[in-house]
């Protein structure tokens, strides 16, 4: 077992209640992360991180997903670009969507703050990549 | 009269060498004579051919002239050259043209003249008459005249076919202005600014218009012109053309609605393709997430859990088959009947089949059909319009208000419109725009929000060649207008 040097402290913005439970099971059953947080649209998202309540308590992760009412995925990261400087922490997004468009593809790789783009449903290996990526940890390892 | 002698020999050598004959005859005793020359332009030595009538009219003249060679030995009045066709001794008929002149000696009526042969000019003259012909027919066939404008006098001269063009009977002269009054009146300010433009500022122009002949009939034209300048670089006259294009433009306009109303269609397909991959993609990469998860846990909880997920997904992926199902009717509806709907009636039965949801929202609900009581219209359509409309007025009604829902038509000029208008919550248009006619899309965080209804509305309209438009106020209600016919 790797012994874990912090809480990963993961946030998933997606309006599938589905999907949201598959993930959070995923990550529990993995033991990737115990600490997630779930917003339904970018707005909720927005809120919470602006809010000086949860400075200490940012996310270090950030699954967001694209088609969402009241705010979408590419609304959130406009909204996020403007906020990010007042954060004090750096949080890694990636954008994670059903759809195969080649156009969302494109867009979301030409966002700087998002570090990929990966389709649903999301496979576990490349969760525990990512999570190890996140704990410093080289992908060989595990 | 040696002199006599000698010059008389003299004149007859020239008149043989130069190039023309001299004849005559005798009406009374038939006797012709002619000269060597007579022999020469025809191409034969001065005794090769007998001289006789029999032989000329027999023989040399073309059986087709033989009635203006009659004619012209009868005519009592002083008679004009005549020209008739020769055969000639190698090279076939050749065109003559003779003189005749009469005088009466004692044996009788004796008729004489020269001749010359006028081939070569003939020739010419028939080619040009026939090219004549060909460019009238041309132009004819092409519906096309010329014109000018006289950039001092402004006088406007027009050629035959132009006149034709503008069914006008008798060729008589046509104003600037009165030429410009068979224009349909939105391009008369087009073709007077082209006009203008041409001789003011020498620019040439070449337009396609709508123009009204003098027998009423509405055509597509050309108009092209171009500046003539002097040598000071000043617009002198304006020459162009007009032409009567009416066949092809039709075709052309046709061609473009249909090409218009195919991207179209295009477009709506593609965007369905692109819909149907991914809404069935989201529910069954959602599928395929549970059953891993499931492979994942051995808990019977869990288990249950994903089950109930795995139950879940199924439901939706049939509703949004059923959605998908319901586009693909619009389309197969297409070709259903149209029949007279009768709004008041249809909007009555709406309301009464979705009572219970009117009244647990209170909502008060007012229509006037008066200016437009009937349409011909595709009754599903109709019905699922109304509805569509009238249920989502209620569903996004406003939290502080009882809903206030105003439905009614109106007719304007040859366009029937259909309005709904409600005190809702609104919708932020500038930043959602007309994404809300788009397939699941939700604005809302409302449960009920399917993201269907506006989708199909819009299909339904446009299918029937008509138009929908929202305008919106956050927290102050919605207003669709729509542009059935």
């Amino acid at each position: 077992m790797i012994v874990e040097k912090y809480v990963v402290n993961t946030c998933i913005i997606d309006n599938n209640p589905v999907y949201v439970y598959g993930f959070k099971k995923i990550i529990n059953l993995k033991g990737l992360s115990n600490h997630i947080t779930h917003f339904s649209n970018g707005n909720e998202a927005i809120m919470h991180l602006k809010n000086p309540v949860n400075a200490n308590n940012l996310p270090d992760v950030i699954f967001l997903d694209i088609s969402m009412p009241v705010m979408d995925g590419w609304e959130f990261m406009k909204e996020y670009a403007e906020i990010k400087s007042q954060l004090g922490k750096k949080i890694s997004i990636y954008m994670i969507s059903s759809s195969i468009d080649a156009s969302d593809i494109d867009r979301a790789k030409k966002i700087p703050d998002v570090i990929d783009y990966i389709f649903k449903p999301v496979d576990v290996n490349k969760l525990k990549e990512i999570f190890n990526s996140l704990r410093g940890i080289s992908p060989a390892v595990s | 009269m040696a002199f006599s002698e000698d010059s008389g020999l003299h004149l007859a050598q020239i008149v043989d060498n130069i190039n023309s004959g001299i004849w005559e005859y005798n009406i009374n005793t038939r006797v012709i004579k002619w000269s060597v020359g007579f022999c020469i332009i025809l191409g034969y030595e001065a005794d090769e051919i007998e001289c006789s009538y029999h032989l000329f009219f027999e023989q040399l003249l073309y059986h087709e002239d033989k009635l203006v060679f009659l004619n012209a030995l009868n005519d009592q009045a002083p008679a004009k050259p005549i020209q008739i066709r020769l055969l000639t001794k190698s090279s076939g008929y050749h065109w003559f043209e003779s003189t005749i002149k009469k005088h009466d000696d004692e044996t009788g009526q004796v008729i004489y003249g020269s001749i010359i042969n006028i081939n070569q000019y003939k020739q010419a003259e028939l080619q040009c008459t026939h090219n004549d012909l060909l460019h009238a027919q041309t132009i004819s066939i092409a519906k096309l005249g010329s014109w000018e404008v006289d950039a001092v006098t402004l006088d406007l001269t027009m050629s035959k076919q132009i006149y034709d063009i503008y069914e006008l009977q008798n060729e008589i002269p046509l104003t600037l202005e009165e030429a410009i009054s068979f224009f349909e009146p939105p391009y008369r300010d087009q073709i007077q600014n082209a006009v203008n433009n041409a001789l003011e500022f020498c620019q040439p122009y070449d337009l396609e218009l709508l123009f009204r002949t003098a027998k009423n009939n509405v055509i597509w034209v050309r108009a092209k012109g171009v500046p003539i300048l002097n040598d000071y670089g000043k617009c002198i006259t304006v020459r162009g053309i007009f032409q009567d294009i009416d066949n092809n433009k039709r075709k052309g306009l046709s061609l473009e609605s249909s090409l218009n109303l195919l991207t179209d269609q295009n477009r709506r397909l593609q965007n369905f393709a692109y819909i149907v991959s991914h809404n069935l993609r989201s529910h069954t990469g959602n599928l395929q997430f549970m059953v891993n998860l499931y492979n994942e846990t051995e808990l019977i909880a869990d288990r249950d859990e994903i089950f109930a997920h795995i139950k879940s997904i199924s439901a939706s992926l049939n509703a949004t088959i059923e959605n998908l199902n319901e586009i693909v009717k619009i389309q197969t509806e297409i070709t259903n009947e149209r029949s007279i709907i009768d709004f008041e009636t249809l909007f009555v039965n709406i309301q009464s089949a979705i009572k219970s949801n009117i009244e647990a929202r209170n909502a008060y609900i007012e229509y006037d059909f008066s200016q437009c009581p009937q349409i011909n219209y595709i009754p599903a359509y109709m019905e699922s319009i109304l509805q569509n409309l009238l249920t989502n007025a209620l569903k996004y009604s406003h939290p502080d208000r009882e809903p206030v829902i105003k439905c009614y038509t109106l007719k304007e000029r040859n366009h029937i419109y259909l309005i709904f208008e409600d005190n809702g919550i609104g919708i932020d248009l500038e930043r959602y725009g007309n994404k809300i006619f788009g397939m699941y899309k939700t604005f809302h965080q409302n449960p009920d929000a399917k993201g269907i209804g506006l989708f199909i509305t819009r299909n339904q309209v446009e299918a029937l060649g008509g138009t929908i438009k929202v305008e919106s106020a956050v927290n102050i209600g919605t207003k669709f207008t729509i542009r059935l016919t």
